[in-house]
């Protein structure tokens, strides 16, 4: 077999980056001009026209050792999904993770794809202005509560009640199939989970 | 017709008109001197402006490093309101000053920023400066009440370099360190319109033109000055000024647009860049396909500081020269002529001969933007390199194991024969089939 799984150990790296501090990234300079077919050679084929790409619809924020990605790819196949990670060290591993599971089941894993950057700093270089849901997950109590009092204070953010979190099946993998989630389990500790949609200027004229 | 052609940013020195008032800010002082009458020219010096009263945090503050007395009072950004009514500067001790100065001037108030800042502006209705600073941050402070705290009307990561106004007050635009222009909603901040995107490095320099307010021009640490559309954030056009550069100065460096000014008029819009001896004119053209069109460029004796135009389109320009510190031109017969000798130069030249003085050369030719150019080393090649060392020793480690394994695996295999064979009767025949 040509690409063997990466082994954890040799990519760690200690959790905290400074969004802050001036790394080098390579960014597309806007959406336009992004290649997506790069990282997603599947599903770009030559010849097709702009309006007719796909588009990333899920951003795992902050992915990790790319847990999620790994999860939702196979229950959401024609979904585009990218996950962003500021660490060196991280994204390479989930970088090599993705390669290795494309390399060892063909057709499965293509619509998933990391990348090193700054989101804090960079999102709109990458992604078009849009609608959409917010997913928030910490073990951290104060952290869920500080995420929800900015959130809900944010004019253009409402959170979504759990009734109408019936149907969707990521909150409840949101906890599970991450390294952090896991150890959370591990430990008996508890997740908080809130969820938020994108809204309208309610103070528009 | 708005003027919007005092826009300003933080500079060692710098230059802008407001009515027949001659704005010159150097050091910590800002000088006022008027163009047309014999008037005493107003100073305000920063280093003598009342202090923040210190709080009990800020003796705390103070006992871990330098104290806040050797900072340096320095004017880092003034404007002028469209009227030319108004002037406030921002200077290095976090100060905001608002002046009046319709018929003469007074300072209205000196309130206190959080962080230091990089530029300002007034909207266009009078009744609010903003002000965008370092940490990425807009305060609003307000004309109406000058007392009145700051108020924070929208943040985000990249430090802001400079911060205008659509000219109908609409959106607040602010462009980045980090090459981003954003476009947000003046009433709702928070509600973020469009980003421009395009330039490759820091942006300094915006200006929204006359000829077409639904339009913004933008310059940047890439050499380039750039066309937008400000509610799409749509780039319509982009013109690289190292076409224009002279054949003398280095190729490898990119100029850095410092200043985008426009006549009174919006004729001429100059740009200027940091240590090139020229200006480069271009004329925005709506009904063309490529908008902004080159038309001409100035050469001048020495780089300047800075460069304005006054309130009847006559273009000034800051030289660091003693004998010449400013060269005054006007557009007669399609080019630029220098009035040679003139008596509001002489004016001007006399009254701020005496505060250029006090100020020390590497303060007046700093350029503070210069290291926001983009760091050519990559933290990403050190690890690749390790990574491709560890795995072709993993590489051969493996191999190493193999043969070993192999030959123990033959040496077993062969020792295995042996036993059978001994073990077994055999007839010398069967010998020698194996």
């Amino acid at each position: 077999m040509e690409v063997s799984m990466p082994q954890k150990r040799y990519y760690r790296q200690r959790a905290h980056s400074n969004p802050m501090a001036h790394h080098s990234f390579e960014n597309p300079v806007c959406p336009e001009e992004m290649d997506w077919s790069q990282l997603y050679p599947d599903f770009f084929t030559e010849g097709v026209s702009d309006k007719e790409m796909s588009r990333v619809e899920f951003a795992d924020i902050g992915c990790g050792y790319g847990g999620l990605l790994v999860e939702l790819s196979p229950l959401f196949p024609d979904k585009l999904m990218l996950g962003m990670e500021i660490r060196v060290k991280v994204s390479d591993y989930v970088q090599d993770r993705i390669k290795s599971l494309r390399a060892s089941q063909p057709g499965s894993y293509q619509n998933i794809a990391c990348i090193r950057s700054n989101a804090m700093k960079f999102l709109p270089n990458f992604f078009f202005k849009g609608q959409g849901l917010v997913y928030t997950i910490t073990d951290v109590e104060e952290v869920h509560v500080w995420m929800v009092k900015h959130f809900t204070e944010h004019p253009l953010f409402t959170r979504v009640p759990d009734e109408e979190l019936v149907d969707d099946i990521i909150p409840g993998r949101l906890g599970s199939c991450t390294e952090e989630g896991k150890k959370v389990q591990r430990n008996g500790g508890q997740n908080f989970l809130a969820i938020f949609r994108r809204i309208d200027d309610p103070n528009q004229d | 017709m708005l003027k919007r052609a005092y826009r300003q940013t933080a500079m060692a020195a710098a230059i802008g008109f407001c009515g027949d008032w001659c704005l010159l800010s150097c050091g910590s002082k800002l000088l006022a001197v008027h163009s047309k009458q014999s008037r005493d020219s107003y100073v305000f010096d920063c280093s003598i402006a009342e202090k923040k009263a210190k709080t009990a945090k800020d003796d705390s503050d103070s006992n871990k490093g330098a104290s806040e007395d050797t900072k340096s009072d320095d004017i880092l950004a003034f404007t002028v309101s469209p009227s030319g009514k108004l002037v406030a500067l921002a200077d290095n001790c976090k100060r905001v000053v608002l002046f009046h100065c319709e018929h003469s001037w007074k300072c209205v108030s000196i309130r206190f920023v959080v962080r230091k800042c990089t530029a300002l502006v007034f909207t266009n209705a009078e009744d609010e400066l903003l002000v965008a600073d370092k940490s990425g941050d807009v305060y609003s402070f307000s004309v109406v009440e000058p007392q009145r705290e700051g108020e924070l009307k929208m943040g985000q990561l990249s430090m802001l370099l400079n911060i205008t106004l659509s000219l109908d007050d609409n959106y607040i635009i602010t462009a980045d360190c980090e090459g981003k222009i954003r476009v947000s909603h003046r009433r709702s901040p928070y509600n973020i319109q469009s980003f421009c995107l395009g330039h490759n490095e820091f942006v300094t320099a915006l200006l929204v033109p006359l000829a077409g307010c639904q339009f913004l021009l933008s310059g940047s640490g890439d050499g380039t000055v750039k066309l937008w559309d400000i509610e799409s954030g749509c780039r319509l056009h982009s013109c690289d000024l190292n076409i224009f550069k002279e054949t003398e100065t280095k190729l490898n460096e990119k100029p850095t647009v410092c200043r985008i000014i426009s006549s009174p008029d919006g004729s001429h819009i100059g740009v200027l860049c940091s240590r090139v001896p020229t200006i480069q004119f271009l004329t925005l053209q709506l009904m063309v396909k490529d908008k902004l069109v080159p038309h001409s460029v100035l050469t001048l004796p020495h780089c300047p500081l800075d460069i304005a135009f006054d309130s009847e389109g006559k273009l000034w320009v800051m030289m660091d020269c003693s004998d010449k510190m400013f060269n005054v031109y006007t557009h007669k017969d399609g080019e630029w002529q220098c009035n040679a000798q003139s008596l509001e130069v002489s004016r001007i030249t006399e009254a701020f001969n005496p505060v250029w003085e006090t100020v020390e050369t590497s303060t007046r030719t700093k350029l503070w933007f210069e290291h926001l150019h983009k760091r050519s080393y990559d933290n990403v090649a050190m690890y690749m390199q390790k990574k491709e060392q560890r795995l072709k020793e993993q590489q051969l480690k493996r191999a190493k194991l193999q043969r070993t394994n192999n030959n123990k695996k033959a040496r077993k295999e062969t020792s295995m024969k042996e036993d059978q064979s001994s073990s077994s009767t055999r007839k010398p025949d069967d010998w020698q089939k194996e």
